[in-house]
């Protein structure tokens, strides 16, 4: 008890040197540990997406494109495959099908086509407003809606497939009826809309002022016009009735379906209809090609833990250097304290006191950083993983 | 007297207890009354059946407001026609694992109408094709409808599937009850030219060999001056000696096709519910006064 009041007064008078000696004993601590709590967190958030997509069917071709494109709405755009692939699923009764159309963006967030059952499947909740309800309405992610600095009552139009494709997609202005709440994934940064609205974008679906009477589609009249119709590009109240799709919707494209079996026998059933190489879908575990994305990524984790490793030796040898010279330079006073009686023991539990006292603080510093960044580690990995999509 | 307390106790909890049960029972949404009939049939007690549209509005053209829409996006079920009726499904947000399409295993057999056709700017020129969609007409697409909605009451866990399965065994002996009392009443009608005040009978027109042309008259309306003008030269044109109405019209409309020598039928087309009876009775009656106009 004596040598710890004796350690700490001695540290208090030397307070200068005690601090700089905890702070850095503290950060040698904290930094590795932090660094690994940021990186579990990001492999966790990284592979957590595609653990809960069992499933993702496309069309042939690059599987990260795809795996890219439907679960984090990158700028990949995979071939489309129509919704005959859709309804082949659901004709299956192995699955749910949802499909996740991403070709288009607007204020440089992406549109993401679906159907209501993406938001029960990922867990999605309007915080302001409400669900998609008729065509036209678009949903914001919270991300998106802090970016733009929009919420309900404001509108977005599509962007324009490319510069020069004036003539393809006519741009869609789409109200926002809600905003969703925030779960620090790429929905976050999504616009979400019905697919059909998504078909509307591209142009399969439109309205447009009437080519023909009521009494001449009774009559059976065969009509006939072109050049002048004129298409809206606002889904109103008063035009909505006028909007109308083309030809069959299984014909209708979509980016991806993400396909949740019934269960794991449905999945290997479904997994083997699409082994066939001439088959132009694939159906692939994105889960799998998340893994291993990550597991390349984090190749460089072990170079980090090694240069971690040689930091913290370095940083601890100077440290214990500091330790030794400062006992040095306390030799004629350890030497008066001999010489007043004290034992070899009780200076050695003088100098134990001093530094365990030193180090216990630096360890409650390095714990009190460790936690406050375990408490917010998915919402600044899921800030990080975000800037870089 | 003691005993009395206790049962007016169990009384009142059942009472209770009664709002939250039916509360607790899954929802199934029809586009129209037909499938709401055969949907009611195959769940019996065990979920309830709502049809949305008002009785004065076309379920065919209704355009539900947003109230609406999330009662149906909340159902367990929303069961669809297909075959283009009830074109608001395609302007609205539905989920799709709710949704069943009662007539996608029947399309081959769908009765394609009108075709329009237009371009927009300098794109290619495009069709839009019409469909007949009051299938249900035809007992037999009724009976594939009935059986396409037992399958998903069933694969949705709404009701037990013995159960379903034995309801829809006997909606499958009704339906096909109707078909032979139809086949019945309209034998030896078939080179008699018939008039339907709405297009909406071509699926029973086709099942039964009918001569039927089609007019556009508003549903239970007197006709107007044009309208008249309208049945007296297609009267000439086709020498119709039936006119089928959809709603019962006022009885000076029935007056003015008598005096032009044609037999009355009104025959639900059963998009709406109708006031007395049920489907079945509604579509029997209709037989039945059918039978009656029939040149014996």
């Amino acid at each position: 008890m004596n040598a710890l009041y004796l350690a700490f007064a001695y540290l208090r008078y030397h307070w200068g040197r005690s601090l700089v000696l905890t702070l850095v004993a503290a950060l040698i601590m904290f930094v590795p540990i932090a660094t690994q709590i940021l990186l579990s967190t990001s492999e966790r958030a990284l592979v957590a997406r595609g653990d809960a997509t069992p499933l993702l069917l496309g069309s042939r071709g690059s599987q990260l494109d795809l795996t890219m494109a439907a679960l984090y709405f990158s700028d990949e755009r995979p071939d489309p495959v129509t919704m005959r692939e859709v309804e082949a699923v659901w004709d299956s009764g192995l699955a749910v099908p949802i499909p996740v159309h991403s070709a288009f963006s607007s204020a440089g967030f992406r549109i993401v086509g679906t159907t209501l059952d993406y938001f029960d499947f990922r867990g999605l909740n309007v915080s302001d407003g409400r669900g998609l309800s008729i065509l036209g309405d678009a949903v914001i992610g919270a991300d998106v809606a802090q970016a733009l600095g929009k919420g309900v009552g404001d509108s977005l139009v599509s962007s324009p497939e490319n510069l020069f494709d004036l003539d393809g997609v006519y741009p869609l202005e789409m109200p926002i009826v809600g905003v969703l709440a925030p779960t620090n994934s790429p929905d976050d940064q999504a616009i979400f809309v019905d697919i059909k609205t998504a078909w509307v974008i591209q142009g399969i679906g439109h309205g447009h002022e009437d080519v023909v009477t009521a009494a001449e589609v009774a009559a059976g009249t065969a009509a006939l016009s072109n050049a002048a119709v004129v298409q809206y590009q606002r889904i109103t109240d008063a035009n909505i009735e006028t909007f109308h799709f083309h030809g069959s919707q299984e014909g209708f494209p979509t980016s991806a379906v993400i396909v949740v079996p019934n269960d794991v026998r449905s999945g290997t059933i479904l997994k083997g209809r699409y082994l066939d190489s001439e088959n132009p879908a694939q159906l692939i575990e994105p889960a799998g090609v998340i893994q291993s994305l990550v597991d390349r990524i984090f190749r460089i984790k072990s170079l980090l833990d090694a240069v971690t490793l040689i930091i913290a030796i370095a940083a601890l040898a100077a440290i214990g250097l500091a330790v030794f010279l400062s006992y040095r330079l306390r030799a004629r006073e350890i030497a008066t304290a001999v010489k007043l009686g004290a034992r070899r023991g009780m200076v050695l539990r003088l100098l134990s006191a001093e530094t365990i006292t030193l180090l216990s603080l630096s360890a409650l510093i390095a714990a009190t950083g460790a936690a406050i960044v375990s408490r917010n580690a998915e919402a600044w990995v899921g800030y990080l993983l975000a800037l870089g999509s | 007297m003691p005993l009395l307390r206790p049962l007016l106790a169990v009384v009142m909890i059942l009472l209770a207890a009664s709002p939250v049960a039916a509360q607790d029972r899954p929802r199934v949404v029809a586009v129209n009354y037909a499938l709401q009939y055969f949907a009611e049939r195959l769940v019996g007690d065990t979920a309830e059946v709502i049809f949305p549209v008002p009785q004065d509005v076309d379920p065919s053209f209704w355009r539900p407001s947003i109230a609406d829409i999330s009662t149906i996006q909340s159902a367990d079920l929303i069961l669809l026609n297909g075959a283009g009726f009830a074109t608001w499904v395609d302007r609205v947000s539905l989920p799709r694992a709710k949704v069943a399409n009662t007539t996608a295993a029947i399309e081959d057999r769908f009765i394609r109408t009108e075709s329009i056709t237009h371009s927009h700017g300098d794109g290619d020129e495009h069709s839009h094709e019409g469909l007949a969609s009051y299938t249900w007409l035809d007992p037999m697409l009724a009976i594939a409808q009935a059986e396409a909605i037992a399958s998903a009451i069933t694969a949705r866990g709404i009701a037990p599937e013995d159960e379903v399965a034995n309801r829809l065994a006997a909606l499958r002996t009704d339906l096909e009850g109707l078909d032979t009392q139809a086949t019945r009443a309209f034998a030896g009608m078939q080179d008699i030219a018939m008039i339907a005040t709405h297009p909406r009978y071509q699926y029973l027109a086709r099942r039964y060999d009918l001569s039927l042309t089609s007019l556009e008259w508003e549903a239970g309306a007197m006709p107007t001056d044009a309208e008249r003008a309208e049945l007296v030269a297609l009267v000439a044109q086709t020498g119709a000696q039936v006119l089928i109405w959809e709603a019962e019209p006022p009885a000076d409309a029935f007056a003015i096709a008598a005096n032009l020598g044609l037999a009355n039928i009104v025959f639900p087309t059963l998009a709406h519910g109708v006031e007395e009876g049920d489907y079945m009775q509604a579509v029997a009656a209709a037989l039945t006064a059918m039978s009656d106009a029939s040149p014996q």
